[in-house]
């Protein structure tokens, strides 16, 4: 362990301490509990108001009061930062941001030896990029991946000076070498000047965090583990905290950094993307491969995760949870259902296929003249009202307007409405309304509409993308996508059979609640935060005032919740005797080492 | 919990329009529809085909479109994503953008979605082409607004100049107090923006301003003054006309003012065309031997322009043009102010601050002189002064500093990393 003071800063960090209001809280005394101390990394996320998954990690955080939250947040834009920020419970410690947007260079010039070992070890960085493919690479290269990056780190741990360092003509020169070594991919060989720049610029960019004084024993050195909320950047700093003060790493991931990187770098040349793959391949199998625990949230990230080199073991599936009790009412009174009435929920896009479902309710309404259909969401986008404007049209021209008689004033038996009006004020109004829940998507993720179809206790005709048929296990019903005919079928089939529809609901529900509530989502990390700290707790070795190990300097009472030894600590309670309320005695005092001792 | 599911969303199709073909495709294909297979469900699941509805016909097992290679179709639909991809995980993540899942995937007779996607990135056929490398977008911003921002300092000189030799007395210090401000202002502004702009204000240090003010205030009298300290004086102030005993020159002020406007132009010259060999390079070395010229060249082409101004305000304010003097101060300015704005900051303060301070000790030296017993301090000074004339100090101190930045610039202003396009917002 490098105890060596920390002497620079590198990046300007605005930190700020959230101090708790008012008393502390008293600590909640459980037996086993411990408290842990989490260092939760997030990359342009919580507590920023217009961060990814922050409502996730609100409640996370929020739900899990026992235990000590550090938050360390990159932010992603100026504009992110601007916006401010959420507002934190008490047990968040202190939070630290840094901007991953820019980078101020620190003007530290590097001596001979800091070039020279700068340029070896990201000669060796970007070589290890150009050897084998992105994932699939030998242990050797991932090894010299791995070397090279924490070379990187140490070297801006004593000199400074990254960011300027990997602007630097040595870092282009040293791109160009790899890329023209015998054994580069074709696409690497083909780089040409521009490409080597914009991939020094976005490695740059990509090693941002590399400069930060994170790592230091007061910064991540000091918590229990680092809880990286997304791979890619967010993961970076827990890796190197890792690296420098044997922290474990616990990785979530919603959605696969690596593949989102994949779909988005589509615009650069072949041999930048070859290069940036490689470089964020690399970077997700030595995330993974350090981590100790890695949390997808379904099994499709799972899949992702282990294609990437995650091993089986860490790998914890934890579905995302959802408030429950704003279902609560409807779920349990499934009979105020309009039986004759299928629902769609959702934002309205393209990839949601409404022509598909529309389609199929043209062949259910063959089968059951009666039935309504009720499409409920605004559209996402210009895309989305394009989309939006293209399926009312297809609806007036495949449904005529209906009346119940001769002298009624008729309407569509398709109605396109929006959530917030005074038919449907809530979310659950909108699930209320039919007893059959439609999801007709051809591209979906985790599908959260069907999980709050799952807590009203309706049954559900999906079509089996992206996470659906691990959501809805076996209570309803999956039809291949872009298939209204099967789609049509399944519907008449849970039209024509309420007793199958109730069935069916109240096992939706019933695995709904078992599965993806919010409380299950705490739980699981919380169970995950104790294994960590039990299974692979920090050694940390203090050393006295002459450089000697201190033994017992971090007894096992330090995980003892609530503070025994702070001053923060004192249990005393309200109208106590005042001569209580002053300052701790220690139980113990410390006796100097003697030799007769 | 509403962004999590987002978070995982593989991304759909982007582009409405594309989307309303397909469904316009439906309208004819919905006969069709019994080409795909059978709803497919894990075991658990109620299957819709076993409760079908009798009088329904079962879905025939064969299909229209399979032929002998159904992962050739595949390729076929999604031959753009196939003919991009670095590597099988990109198809991958494109073919799930597009809806394909590992039951989509077990038609193609693979486990999942990745050993399709290795399938498919193994047959991509590979032909020798490369595709042709796109032009680098200009950067933004107009080109009329620095041209005349460039122009705007050696108007202001013009203009009070102009006053100067209208003016007498009060009125005359007024209007050269006035004009003096107004000229720094513009080139301020004209330093502002535009090629001559430093890119990276972060990076931007002080203390070059002061220097470039000291080296202009040098221009203008140091060589009148140190005139007059040879010979004894300088008894009185400068009055601002050139016969006076301490005379002050104004042609290198008329002329470095309107030099600003070529000063731009030669480094928007530099920069665009840089960019241009940057594109058409393939090796950082190709590019330093192409770029050197090109730095060569538009740094001649701007001391002629600078010449040729001489030679137009000299006679016009019925002064010698001190070309020496001027041209290599100008030299100095220009290649100070490329390397500040291609992000070499130190060697352009170092080589201003030595020059003034170069300059500064020969006029010392010359007044220290005087003192009793210090005589041999000016020799030096004295002896270049009887040689070349007192204007040797200048000319001499600059063309030091402007041949040493010359040297660094051909080194640095080379590199690729200098012309790297600036950064944008991630």
């Amino acid at each position: 362990m490098d105890n060596r003071p920390s002497r620079h800063r590198l990046v300007r960090i605005r930190s700020s301490r959230c101090e708790p209001p008012g008393q502390r809280r008293l600590p909640i005394r459980e037996i086993g509990g411990a408290l842990v101390r989490i260092g939760l990394l997030t990359e342009g996320g919580y507590p920023y108001v217009s961060g990814d998954a922050k409502l996730w990690c609100d409640r996370l955080v929020r739900g899990l009061d026992q235990h000590e939250f550090d938050i360390y947040a990159l932010s992603r834009s100026e504009a992110q930062e601007d916006e401010g920020w959420v507002p934190l419970p008490p047990q968040v410690n202190r939070v630290i941001t840094a901007p991953l947007w820019t980078a101020e260079d620190d003007g530290v010039v590097h001596g001979r030896r800091a070039r020279r070992r700068f340029t070896e070890c990201y000669g060796e960085l970007v070589a290890a990029l150009c050897a084998g493919g992105p994932v699939e690479a030998p242990a050797t290269e991932a090894d010299r991946f791995a070397n090279a990056l924490y070379g990187l780190a140490e070297l801006a741990r004593d000199e400074g000076g990254l960011v300027g360092a990997l602007r630097s003509e040595g870092a282009v020169r040293a791109l160009e070498r790899a890329c023209r070594a015998p054994g580069a991919p074709r696409a690497a060989r083909e780089a040409r000047v521009p490409d080597l720049l914009a991939v020094a610029a976005h490695l740059e960019q990509a090693l941002r965090p590399l400069s930060l004084d994170w790592y230091e024993d007061d910064g991540l050195g000091a918590v229990d583990l680092c809880h990286a909320t997304s791979g890619g950047p967010a993961a970076l700093p827990g890796l190197l905290a890792h690296h420098f003060a044997g922290v474990p790493l616990l990785v979530t991931e919603y959605g696969v950094r690596l593949r989102t990187h994949y779909l988005n770098a589509a615009e650069s040349s072949p041999a930048v993307r070859a290069l940036l793959t490689a470089f964020h391949g690399r970077l997700a199998a030595e995330t993974y491969g350090r981590a100790t625990i890695v949390t997808p949230g379904n099994a499709h990230a799972r899949r992702w995760q282990e294609r990437c080199g995650a091993h089986r073991d860490k790998l914890r599936t934890v579905y995302p949870g959802m408030d429950a009790t704003r279902f609560a009412e409807v779920g349990e009174s499934p009979e105020c259902a309009d039986p004759e009435t299928l629902v769609w929920v959702g934002r309205v896009e393209p990839a949601k296929d409404l022509v598909s479902l529309l389609h199929a309710f043209a062949d259910i309404r063959k089968e059951e003249p009666k039935t309504r259909l009720r499409i409920i969401g605004a559209p996402s986008g210009p895309e989305g009202k394009a989309y939006l404007g293209h399926c009312r049209a297809l609806a007036a021209q495949l449904f005529p307007d209906e009346a119940d008689g001769p002298h009624a004033v008729g309407d569509n038996p398709v109605s396109f409405e929006e959530i917030g009006g005074p038919e449907l004020p809530t979310l659950a109004d909108a699930y209320a309304a039919g007893a059959v829940t439609v999801l007709s998507s051809v591209v979906e993720g985790f599908p959260l509409g069907l999980v709050e179809a799952m807590f009203c206790g309706r049954a559900t005709v999906s079509t089996d993308v992206g996470a659906v048929v691990e959501v809805i296990g076996g209570t309803g019903l999956v039809v291949p996508p872009r298939n209204p005919r099967a789609l049509a079928e399944a519907c008449v089939v849970l039209l024509r059979d309420p007793e199958r529809r109730a069935r069916l609901g109240a096992a939706a529900r019933a695995r709904a609640l078992e599965l993806f509530t919010v409380e299950q989502n705490i739980t699981a990390f919380h169970g995950i935060y104790l294994e960590i700290v039990s299974r692979t707790p920090v050694r940390r070795v203090l050393l006295d005032d002459t450089g000697e190990p201190l033994p017992f300097a971090a007894p096992a009472e330090a995980h003892v919740p609530g503070r025994w030894t702070g001053p923060t600590a004192r249990l005393v309670a309200r109208g106590g005797p005042t001569w209580a309320a002053g300052p701790p005695v220690r139980a113990t005092t410390p006796i100097p080492a003697t030799e007769g001792a | 919990m509403s962004d999590l599911g987002e978070l995982d969303r593989p991304g759909p199709p982007a582009g409405a329009a594309a989307w309303d073909e397909r469904s316009q495709e439906w309208l004819p294909e919905t006969t069709n529809t019994e080409e795909q297979p059978a709803p497919v469900a894990p075991p658990e699941l109620h299957e819709p085909s076993a409760e079908r509805a009798p009088g329904h016909t079962p879905p025939p097992t064969t299909t229209r479109r399979t032929a002998a290679d159904p992962v050739k179709a595949l390729m076929h639909r999604h031959r753009e994503l196939c003919e991009r991809a670095v590597d099988p995980l990109e198809i991958a993540a494109g073919l799930e953008a597009h809806g394909v899942t590992d039951r989509t995937a077990a038609r193609f007779r693979h486990r999942d979605v990745f050993s399709l996607a290795e399938e498919m990135y193994a047959r991509i056929p590979r032909d020798g082409d490369t595709p042709t490398p796109l032009a680098p977008p200009e950067p933004p911003g107009s080109r009329a607004g620095w041209a005349l921002r460039a122009l705007l300092p050696g108007t202001l000189c013009t203009a009070t100049l102009a006053g100067l030799h209208l003016t007498h007395g009060r009125a005359r210090l007024a209007v050269a107090a006035v004009g003096i401000l107004a000229v720094a202002l513009a080139v301020r502004a004209a330093l502002a923006r535009g090629p001559l702009s430093t890119r990276r204000p972060a990076t931007h240090r002080p203390g070059s301003s002061t220097w470039t003010y000291w080296l202009l205030a040098y221009a203008l009298l140091g060589d009148g003054l140190l005139r007059a300290a040879l010979t004894g004086g300088p008894d009185s102030l400068p009055d601002g006309t050139p016969d006076s005993p301490w005379p002050l020159v104004t042609t290198p002020a008329l002329a470095l003012t309107w030099a600003c406007a070529p000063a731009a132009w030669s480094a928007h010259l530099l920069a665009a065309r840089a960019r241009r060999k940057l594109t058409a390079s393939r090796g950082l070395e190709d590019f330093a031997a192409s770029v050197r010229p090109l730095l060569l060249g538009t740094f001649t082409l701007f001391l002629a322009t600078l010449a040729a101004l001489l030679a137009v305000s000299g006679p016009t304010l019925n002064e010698p043009p001190p070309y020496a003097q001027t041209l290599t101060l100008g030299a100095l300015l220009l290649l100070a102010r490329l390397l500040t704005v291609h992000g070499f900051t130190h060697a352009p303060v170092v080589i201003l601050r030595a020059t003034a301070a170069a300059q500064a000790t020969a006029l010392a030296t010359v007044f220290a002189a005087r003192l009793p017993g210090c005589d041999a301090l000016a020799a030096p000074v004295r002896t270049l002064t009887t040689l070349w004339g007192p204007t040797t100090i200048q000319t001499l101190t600059c063309g030091t500093g402007a041949l040493i930045l010359l040297i660094h610039a051909t080194r640095t202003l080379t590199r690729a990393s200098a012309h790297a396009q600036p950064e944008r917002g991630c």
